[in-house]
């Protein structure tokens, strides 16, 4: 693996800051053996390495240039700590609520935060790319997410030096709730489930995947498919244990021309064997309309949650049962990849339905003969036992198997009489 | 693999399809149940030592008959490289009834479903397999089918002596392994081309 070049140069800056030049190869040599030989997660390699050329330099091994005692990196802040910061507004967003003024992120060059100014700190809005010091700001939590409040105590001081600032961008699994840079692909387009979202997908690096959302805003634009991304201080979030990225406040420019390789964008639990079963869920079904519910209705349009509905969407999934001989799990394959696999396209089976009064049946049936008893492989994520299927290939005949097979069960020569 | 499945004992577990070829079934003759309740599931020892409650195979459909005239019901032959399964499918497997009834004779067809031992009022032990799904397929999955099967077997084989079922299997049968290793490698050589 090779070191990403953003460390380096930051490491470089942050010690050019301080007068000394270090050779670019010599911090790019200590990060590789610090990531590749032992494994260390890249933010622990450039604190370990920092701290490291700091003492063979004969610098402070202090955080910001010259900084007075007490003052911290970005990265370090702990909830419930009284602090003071230096750094730089990288994103400024209107109050969703009347008793906060304003939010937005502050980044230094270890790490970025979220902050809050409530409007009854009576404290002046912080503009953005501007570098402040800030005195006094109390670090605590909402929803797991560490944040910085700024209150009535708080000193702002604006600074008018205008430092180097490169964003630190982390790997995608080594996100965590609050604010994080990456760069990675943008892979797969979901249709948003809210009027008011812009946009939504799965983006990709090298380490994984993480779901995004951008929820419309002016001057908001969208991502393109395919396309190299790098996002500086994007919001991380937690829902039921999974995380997200919010972009709706973070920068993001395209990289022309650039491709990543993406780690398992479909999964990384495989299973190659025949579907046996397909259940009564299986086929062309109803979804519940209202937002963002999507149940599948039952054959009287009844939604579990919403009771009767008039309106709803079609779908077309499987429901089913993959088997390899050895073991039986179940998969839940959706529309795009059920169509591949039945050769029927949602609107084929609408039609049917519509125009056919057991046309949901012969949906099912027509499916069934299409699908099942094939040797497939099937990559996705297991999750509760079912796994979710992204990608499905069929599994052709393979000579090379069969002759080790015949190898494998032919009678040894010479050995026990036949 | 066995604490696993203790573990999840309460939770309801589908039985996998065990791939079985034909030669290999015909011997089977031990059928118990697992448990005392009467829905405990009910299992088929395989002479290579594994039982089965469900299989999965691929074949040609040789013959079709509807039988019975009050509660009808189809059996059907299937053959593979080393020999012939029984299908049959009456009322209660409703989908396997409405899908032989669209599937001719000659047809290569993928079945899943539980296989029984019948013994007849002459005391002939007789195996056939009560299909719950019969999809037409082509011949190409017949083949690919072949080498799961033969691939499955040969892992069965291979564990002769050291589980549970298969030294149950070996005080059961007569059959010894070398003969039924001998019978997969019959079967891959008729699939060759």
């Amino acid at each position: 693996m090779d070191t990403v070049p953003e460390v380096v140069e930051r490491i470089s800056l942050a010690f050019e800051a301080k007068g000394a030049t270090v050779p670019r190869e010599k911090i790019s040599g200590k990060l590789n053996l610090l990531v590749s030989e032992f494994g260390i997660p890249l933010e622990e390699a450039e604190r370990v390495v920092t701290n490291e050329l700091m003492r063979e330099y004969n610098l402070s091994p202090s955080s910001g240039a010259g900084a007075p005692a007490g003052q911290r990196a970005i990265r370090d802040l702990q909830t419930g700590e009284w602090v003071t910061v230096e750094g730089k507004v990288v994103s400024v967003s209107s109050p969703p609520i009347a008793a906060i003024a304003q939010s937005g992120i502050i980044a230094d060059s270890t790490g970025a935060i979220s902050f809050t100014i409530w409007a009854k700190a009576n404290v002046p809005p912080l503009e953005n790319w501007k570098w402040y010091r800030l005195e006094a700001a109390v670090v605590d939590e909402y929803r797991g997410v560490p944040k910085l409040n700024l209150h009535s105590g708080t000193k702002i001081q604006l600074l008018d030096d205008d430092r180097a600032l490169m964003p630190s961008i982390i790997p995608i699994q080594s996100l965590k709730p609050g604010v994080g840079s990456i760069r990675a692909k943008f892979i797969q387009e979901w249709e948003p489930r809210h009027e008011r979202m812009l946009q939504t997908g799965l983006l990709g690096d090298a380490t994984g995947t993480m779901k995004f959302i951008i929820w419309k805003e002016e001057n908001k634009e969208k991502l393109v498919l395919n396309t190299v991304y790098s996002i500086h201080y994007a919001t991380v979030e937690e829902f039921n244990g999974r995380l997200s990225l919010n972009l709706t406040s973070a920068a993001y420019f395209p990289e022309e021309g650039e491709d990543i390789d993406v780690a398992s964008s479909v999964g990384t639990d495989e299973i190659a064997g025949v579907i046996v079963h397909m259940g009564p869920g299986s086929g062309l079904i109803k979804r519940c309309p209202v937002e963002g519910c999507n149940k599948a209705l039952s054959r009287y349009n009844e939604c579990p949650i919403h009771e009767i509905q008039r309106e709803f969407r079609w779908d077309l999934r499987i429901t089913g049962v993959i088997d390899d001989g050895g073991e039986a799990t179940n998969i839940l394959v959706q529309r795009d990849i059920a169509e591949k696999l039945s050769g029927m396209t949602l609107d084929e089976a609408i039609a049917l339905a519509e125009n056919n009064p057991l046309g949901f049946d012969d949906v099912l049936d027509r499916m069934k003969n299409a699908v099942m008893g094939r040797y497939i492989r099937c990559r996705g994520s297991i999750l509760d036992g079912t796994l979710l299927v992204r990608e499905c290939t069929p599994t052709a005949f393979d000579p090379a198997l069969h002759a080790a097979l015949l190898n494998r069960a032919a009678p040894v020569p010479g050995g026990a009489p036949q | 693999m066995n604490a696993e499945r203790q573990s999840k004992n309460r939770q309801f577990r589908r039985e996998p399809a065990r791939r079985v070829f034909a030669a290999e079934l015909r011997e089977a003759r031990l059928q118990f149940k697992d448990g005392d309740d009467e829905k405990s599931p009910s299992f088929v020892l395989l002479p290579s030592g594994e039982r089965c409650n469900r299989i999965f195979l691929v074949g040609k459909m040789t013959q079709k008959d509807k039988r019975g005239d009050q509660n009808v019901f189809y059996t059907v032959r299937v053959e593979d490289p080393s020999g012939m399964f029984f299908i049959n499918a009456g009322s209660y497997q409703e989908e396997a009834m409405r899908q032989i009834r669209q599937i001719e004779p000659g047809t290569f067809v993928a079945v899943i479903g539980k296989p029984t031992v019948r013994t007849t009022p002459d005391g002939a032990v007789f195996i056939s397999v009560r299909a719950e799904t019969v999809i037409p397929v082509d011949e190409a999955t017949s083949l690919t089918w072949v080498l799961d099967a033969a691939a499955r077997t040969l892992e069965r084989l291979d564990h002769y002596g050291s589980t549970d079922d298969s030294r149950k299997a070996r005080e059961f049968y007569t059959i010894d392994p070398v003969r039924q290793r001998q019978m997969v490698y019959d079967a891959l050589v008729r699939i060759q081309p």
